[in-house]
């Protein structure tokens, strides 16, 4: 007894100070084995691919959908096509389903759809709760199939897609992210195109509709579903939804290869507004086909890791240099990837967070890691594997994402066993094999005032232009003209068109216009009074559909049809205001307010015109007859209110027609791009003093 | 006619569906009373443990009751400095001689101390100061020798822990990150470890890593920017106009003394609840519980913010200059979340903002296309004290800030001469519960959810009633907070601009 409670006694006097035991003499139980679920495969006639998982714990069920596509089939001129695809699917709503109505119906039922197009996928998700799977499916699937694509969303995706390029610089991340790839890439391929407002401007809505089509035909299509469902029922719900999608034919993706020497450059922006450096380096990655994949990961651990990691422990911890360090030797599986390391710093530390990285680089060449390192870097890989099925979702994405890759069942599985076998030779090997410390692409984005010559001492630099290149202008490129002569020739066509001391309030006018349809000519009656000061115009046509009525004044608009009055919407009602300001009538009413630009001459079939620009807006351009003073053509932009964009027209005007002092042209024929659209024969016209 | 069809539909089964969804917060109410136990230690740490067995995993999450609004004056950053020194070790992690250890950095903080009282002297002369300086560098130097570099990190990662960090708001700290469950006991025996015994290790060379955080979110961001002006702008007396990260004079001024004298008042366990979801016993957990956390000091009650901020007394407006596009921000002083009136302005937030039916999103962003984003949230920069409702909007190109301004103007009239409609306010009650429903079914969502919900209303099962104060809104309560709190006098407008050049 009394040896016992000296014992005791003993013990409690050599326990350490702190009454908890040491967190390395806790013992682990066994671990519960992780349950895999089922994931049944099945595919379609038309070669949709089916993936189901079935997850009970909530009511909810959540469908995924991977499509073979991408940015990379993308015209360079047309860039940020297909990123525009995948959004207005979703934006326009379907034919069935349009926009306000589908918004309406998913958030009435608390559920999402999306769909969206990358560089090397496409693809969309439905997240809804289970009672509404057999109303929502075919909703989803016919937003897939049959996408509106109307113009009003197409005109917003650009108007947003022009703020987003716009704002393209405030952030320093953004830019050295972005300047990085085209350092390594170069600057104009498909892995680092950027976006531009002229790009943007050339796409149309017919591009998207055939990107659509090419894309998301069922050859192309992978279907992944999880939740609370029964697998043969959805399987029947499954066939019916998507067994009418047509086949198509299966996109191939191709990755050009990539042309890299190993520069090493000093590259530099100015970002004035602020007091840190976004520093960025490195050079070229690799394939994950390599062999050395797995060595290359375990590498990747023990440099830029987590909190563990050398770059973490050494610039933040012990150098408190940066708050955010890390990076990686990056390994795509279609191109390569890069090898980068970022951090930012203050800007007067930027040379010291540069040099303190390079050294951990060569330290990685130079030294073996340690085997403490080796050993814990493998437990934290091994250890943090159960996390990797810990939810149903991850173990269908991962299934989907391999397929969709390439990649064999087992790839992970591979890739586990090279992390256990790579040892610390393997890691030097690599680190010298891969790493090309001396020939790195250093970048950085910071304030020029505040680094001042820091960066000198690694090279020349070289200053990277990132102004963002003009929106494409609407008007005719502004050549300046002859302004004098310009003034004259005005007052020669105004004098032409009206007879000198004419007064006048509106001109009436009887005519046929002749419109261009995809069912051939349709021929419509026409009259129509017209004041050109005030820019108000009454036009009766009588249509097929009966007569109808349309007004403009003060700015706008309306249209009366079988007695319903209805406002004109702005895209409509514009054109015809312009098409007022830059007759030929107005623009004579107006000589002394207007300046004109003499171009020069153009001969056109034959015949010598002055080329006159008239600076209004709208701006036109007028082609006159020197004999006779009076307007043969004129051009113009204008939008074209059924593709959204700019068109370039030109009116053919002949058999010129005095009436109470007012030439007016009685035959007129309108080309757009080139293409004719119409003309009108007019009847008769007056003048209302 | 099929149009007509398919909305009769639509509404015949939101009709449906708002009647099955009436009693969904009582059901899984009981289901998680069955899954769910919490107990409280005698020195009043509170435990709630939720039982999810899917998968060998478990999540664990600390809610400390204190953030920014906390702060001393003088200190501001002093919660956030105190989280980085969490990942720092403790007595026995990550040094290789703590008695020596602890020694140095006593020193080492009275060297400091008597660096900075000289340095505000007001003629300092300079060879003192530098004289002082080395000698707080000589130690700092001398202090690595003790360091075994983020020992208790690796310590984490090592044994497969992910999803590790921690964060700091104007309101709370929290500490999260999971583990394999059948190392749960490890969790408790860290996290108990560092809250018991802090050591304040490398503190002055994490404050630069601090500095750093603040050069990257708030100097060199312009939102960041703009947000900390305009919170120093909208609070002229209510903690809440600091800046959370702190400003960078008081993260030069603040010592290991203040973290200490910080960390005795707010760390003590009736200021903490922690929560654990996944594989795990709750029998199992109470007794880890008790073993590890049952000593920790009871100390005193945290103290309280009694500052409140006086009503304002006109609208104001500022500018600040930056060489980015511009954003804006306009605010209106609103109510606590312990507020009636709290789930009603979430309310308004939440219909005029949220999705794309939502008013300020169909007329500004897809119609007028005047914004690129325009969003409205209630509960800003926190909710424990009387917080803003905060409109961002982000004008297209070539749009005036000015007219972005008017036209939400517009949209918040129309709330208040009672533009609102029943659907509008039960799509978003319906959109609030699914959101809720979706959380349910991952560890660290459930964790964070039911501990900082037991922190603030007292209990997790508000979870699920906070659903029944959804439903007591009404639209004239909707029209009446608008009318009483989106007004112009309550009002503050901040926007960047472009510097002059």
């Amino acid at each position: 007894m009394k040896r016992l409670i000296l014992f005791t006694f003993i013990v409690m006097l050599v326990l350490p100070l702190s009454a908890q035991k040491r967190y390395d003499e806790i013992e682990f139980p066994e671990i519960n084995p992780i349950q895999m679920p089922d994931v049944e495969v099945f595919n379609l006639d038309n070669g949709t691919t089916f993936y189901l998982v079935e997850d009970n714990e909530l009511p909810l069920i959540n469908m995924r959908i991977t499509i073979k596509t991408g940015s990379i089939l993308e015209p360079e001129n047309k860039t940020g096509l297909a990123s525009m695809t995948g959004s207005v699917m979703r934006e326009g709503g379907s034919t069935n389903y349009p926009a306000d109505e589908l918004n309406e119906l998913l958030e009435n039922n608390a559920a999402s759809m999306s769909t969206f197009i990358g560089m090397g996928s496409g693809g969309g998700s439905l997240n809804i709760l289970k009672e509404d799977f057999d109303e929502l499916l075919p909703v989803f699937v016919d937003l897939l199939q049959n996408p509106a694509f109307p113009e009003d969303k197409i005109d917003l995706a650009k108007t947003q897609t022009n703020s987003s390029i716009s704002r393209r610089n405030d952030e320093q991340q953004q830019i050295g992210y972005r300047e990085f790839q085209n350092l390594v890439y170069g600057e104009n391929t498909v892995y680092t195109r950027e976006k531009e407002y002229e790009t943007i401007d050339n796409i149309t809505r017919d591009d998207l509709i055939n990107f659509h089509k090419e894309a998301f035909v069922a050859s192309n299509l992978t279907v992944g579903v999880v939740g609370d469902f029964d697998s043969g029922e959805m399987k029947v719900m499954l066939e019916k939804a998507f067994g009418s999608l047509p086949s198509g034919k299966e996109t191939n993706l191709l990755y050009p290869e990539v042309d890299y020497d190993f520069p090493t450059t000093v590259n530099f922006i100015d970002k004035p507004d602020v007091n840190q450096s976004f520093v960025t380096m490195g050079h070229i990655g690799g394939l994950r086909e390599s062999p050395d994949y797995a060595a290359l990961q375990v590498m990747n651990q023990v440099l830029s890791g987590g909190f563990s990691s050398r770059l973490f422990q050494e610039v933040r911890s012990n150098l408190g240099l940066a708050y955010s360090v890390g990076g990686s030797y990056g390994s795509n599986i279609n191109y390569p990837g890069i090898f980068r390391i970022t951090t930012m710093t203050k800007s007067s530390t930027t040379a010291e967070a540069i040099d303190a990285i390079i050294k951990e680089v060569k330290k990685l060449q130079d030294e073996p890691v340690t085997e403490k390192e080796l050993r814990d870097t493998k437990d934290q890989f091994l250890n943090s594997l159960v996390f990797r099925y810990d939810s149903k979702s991850k173990i269908l994405n991962e299934r989907i994402n391999n397929e969709y890759n390439g990649l064999s069942q087992d790839a992970f599985d591979e890739f586990v066993e090279g992390v256990k076998a790579t040892t610390i030779e393997d890691i030097q090997r690599v680190a010298k094999e891969y790493l090309r410390p001396d020939n790195m692409q250093i970048l950085v984005v910071g304030n020029a005032e505040e680094i001042g010559n820091q960066l000198e001492k690694y090279g020349e630099i070289n200053e990277v232009d990132i102004s963002i290149p003009e929106p494409p202008s609407d008007e005719e490129p502004a050549v300046a003209g002859d302004a004098e002569k310009g003034k004259e020739w005005l007052r020669t066509m105004a004098d032409a068109v009206i007879n000198p001391d004419t007064e006048f309030e509106s001109i009436d006018e009887i005519a046929v216009v002749i419109q261009e349809t995809q069912m051939g000519a349709m021929e419509i009656q026409s009259s129509s009074t017209t004041n050109y000061r005030n820019i108000t115009s009454e036009r009766i046509m009588q249509t097929p559909q009966g007569e109808m009525q349309m007004s403009i004044e003060n700015g706008g608009g309306t249209l009366t049809m079988m007695g319903n009055e209805q406002p004109l919407p702005p895209q409509m009602a514009q054109p015809m205001i312009n098409e007022i300001k830059r007759s030929y009538i107005s623009v004579s009413l107006d000589t002394d307010n207007l300046n004109a630009e003499y171009l020069g001459d153009e001969t056109v079939d034959g015949t010598s015109y002055v080329l006159l620009r008239v600076d209004l807006n709208p701006q036109v351009t007028f082609l006159i007859d020197p004999e006779t003073g009076l307007p043969a053509r004129s051009r113009y932009s204008e939008m074209n209110p059924q593709t959204g964009q700019q068109a370039k027209a030109e009116n053919v005007y002949a058999d010129w027609q005095v009436v109470d002092g007012v030439a007016y042209a009685y035959s007129v024929t309108s080309y757009v791009d080139g293409e004719k659209g119409g003309e009108m024969n007019v009847e008769s016209h007056s003048v209302n003093k | 006619m099929k149009t007509v069809g398919k909305k009769f539909t639509t509404s015949f089964l939101l009709l449906l569906f708002i009647f099955n969804f009436g009693n969904v917060q009582a059901q899984y109410l009981e289901e998680f009373e069955e899954k769910t136990t919490e107990f409280t230690l005698d020195n009043g740490l509170h435990f709630i443990v939720i039982e999810r067995h899917d998968a060998p995993v478990a999540s664990f999450y600390t809610h400390v009751n204190v953030g920014g609004a906390d702060e001393p004056v003088g200190n501001t950053g002093i919660a956030h400095i105190f989280e980085h020194m969490a990942f720092k070790g403790t007595k026995i992690i990550g040094t290789t001689n703590w008695e020596e250890e602890k020694e140095n950095i006593e020193q080492l903080d009275d060297a400091y101390s008597d660096w900075l009282r000289t340095k505000y002297l007001p003629n300092p002369d300079s060879s003192t100061l530098a004289e002082k300086w080395a000698k707080f560098e000589g130690l700092q130097e001398k202090s690595k020798e003790y360091v075994v570099n983020n020992e208790f990190t690796q310590i984490i990662e090592q044994n497969g822990g992910t999803g590790l960090n921690a964060s700091t708001g104007a309101d709370l700290t929290n500490y999260f990150y999971s583990l394999p469950s059948n190392r749960t006991e490890l969790w408790f025996n860290l996290e108990a470890d560092r809250f018991k015994n802090p050591t304040y290790r490398e503190f002055y060379v994490e404050k630069e890593v601090v500095r750093e955080e603040r050069r990257m979110r708030t100097d060199s961001n312009p939102i960041g920017r703009l947000v900390e002006e305009f919170l120093a702008v909208a609070y002229t007396a209510h903690p809440y106009g600091r800046p959370v990260v702190g400003w960078d004079s008081d993260i030069t001024a603040t010592t290991i003394a203040d973290a200490k004298d910080f960390y005795e008042k707010f760390y003590v366990p009736s200021n903490i609840t922690i929560a654990i979801a996944g594989d795990v016993d709750p029998d199992e957990m109470k007794g880890f519980a008790e073993e590890y956390f049952g000593d920790l000091r009871e100390g005193k009650p945290a103290p309280i913010v009694t500052t409140l901020e006086p009503a304002q007394r006109g609208e104001r407006r500022f500018t600040i200059e930056g060489n980015s596009q511009p954003i804006m921000l306009i605010g209106y002083h609103g109510v606590s979340e312990s507020h009636t009136d709290f789930e009603a302005l979430n309310l308004v937030g939440n219909i005029i903002s949220s999705g794309r039916t939502s008013r300020l999103y169909k007329k500004l962003v897809d119609e007028e296309k005047m914004a690129l984003q325009v969003g409205a949230f209630n509960g800003f920069p926190g909710s424990r004290f009387g917080s803003m409702f905060l409109t961002l909007a982000v004008p297209n190109m070539d749009i005036d800030v000015d007219t972005l301004e008017h036209a939400i103007y517009e949209e918040i009239e129309a709330v208040k001469e009672g533009a609102l409609t029943e659907e509008e306010l039960n799509r978003a009650r319906t959109n609030i519960r699914a959101g809720l429903i979706r959380g349910l079914n991952n560890n660290t969502g459930l964790a964070r959810n039911f501990a900082s919900t037991h922190a603030t209303k007292g209990n997790w099962r508000e979870v699920f009633n906070r659903l029944d104060a959804l439903e007591a809104v009404s639209l004239d309560d909707l029209q009446r907070v608008a009318q009483q709190y989106l007004v112009r006098k309550n009002r503050t407008v901040g926007a960047t601009v472009r510097a002059e050049s």
